[in-house]
């Protein structure tokens, strides 16, 4: 019985995004929510994580080998394009209440997704190849 | 004539809308400087004396706490923001409320420990 409420909210809430019209904002909207649920988790995990400092030197060394294996770099080049998406827009939102971002943020919105595609290639070459 | 009764919350979440904004501003800030020192330069950042030496130094400390108290409520507050937009029975609501906020203690307190143990 709760399982099905849970999937008929489910599939309202898919019907509602696919259906409902997307303006430009639209899919920031969605993007700036996705990667911030996304970044509340991987908080929690990095703070977990970071408790292997109290084990000691040798403990801690072991959890940064495996932080540094492929696996994990690769996560971390995934963790800077979502956190390169949520504060470039963030600071899009910061201007469009604070300033007088209404009147641009379209265009801000495109700086924001270039800039963000340059940043995220550039870290790629940071944690990949340099 | 009608008279009408407002039965809703009190807060209009005005205040959270302007912290919101207030702790993602600096949490940006913060930022860039942690990438640079953490990321972009992975052999100075991460190695155990680095660290040591960072969690030694009570700048190094206001840093690390400003940044785990903005971030665990920035994210917690973004996820009850994306939570009340959905039209939920007040019980579910506020028994979600009651359980991110023991969430955020417990991982602020874990957060906390750590920095504060050396």
């Amino acid at each position: 019985m709760a399982n099905q409420t849970a999937t008929s909210f489910f599939s309202r809430w898919l019907e509602v995004l696919f259906n409902y019209r997307k303006h430009t904002g639209s899919w920031a909207w969605i993007l700036h929510r996705i990667t911030g649920l996304g970044l509340t988790i991987y908080i929690m995990v990095h703070i977990i994580a970071l408790t292997g400092l109290l084990k000691g030197e040798a403990a801690f060394n072991e959890e940064m080998a495996l932080f540094t294996s492929p696996v994990f770099l690769f996560g971390e080049w995934l963790l800077g394009a979502l956190v390169m998406f949520h504060s470039l827009n963030g600071v899009r939102i910061a201007l469009v209440d604070f300033g007088n971002g209404a009147r641009y943020h379209k265009q801000i919105l495109a700086f924001v997704y270039v800039l963000g595609v340059l940043m995220v290639a550039g870290m790629a070459y940071l944690i990949f190849l340099h | 004539m009608n008279t009408y009764k407002f039965f809703g919350s009190r807060n209009s979440g005005a205040k959270n809308w302007y912290l919101q904004r207030i702790s993602g501003i600096i949490l940006v800030i913060v930022l860039i400087g942690h990438y640079v020192l953490m990321h972009a330069t992975p052999d100075s950042g991460h190695t155990y004396k680095a660290v040591m030496e960072r969690l030694h130094s009570p700048f190094w400390k206001g840093i690390d706490l400003t940044f785990v108290t903005l971030g665990l409520w920035h994210g917690l507050n973004g996820t009850w923001n994306v939570i009340r937009d959905y039209h939920l029975k007040p019980w579910v609501a506020n028994t979600i409320y009651v359980l991110m906020i023991l969430l955020g203690l417990t991982f602020w307190f874990i957060g906390l420990n750590t920095i504060l143990s050396f």
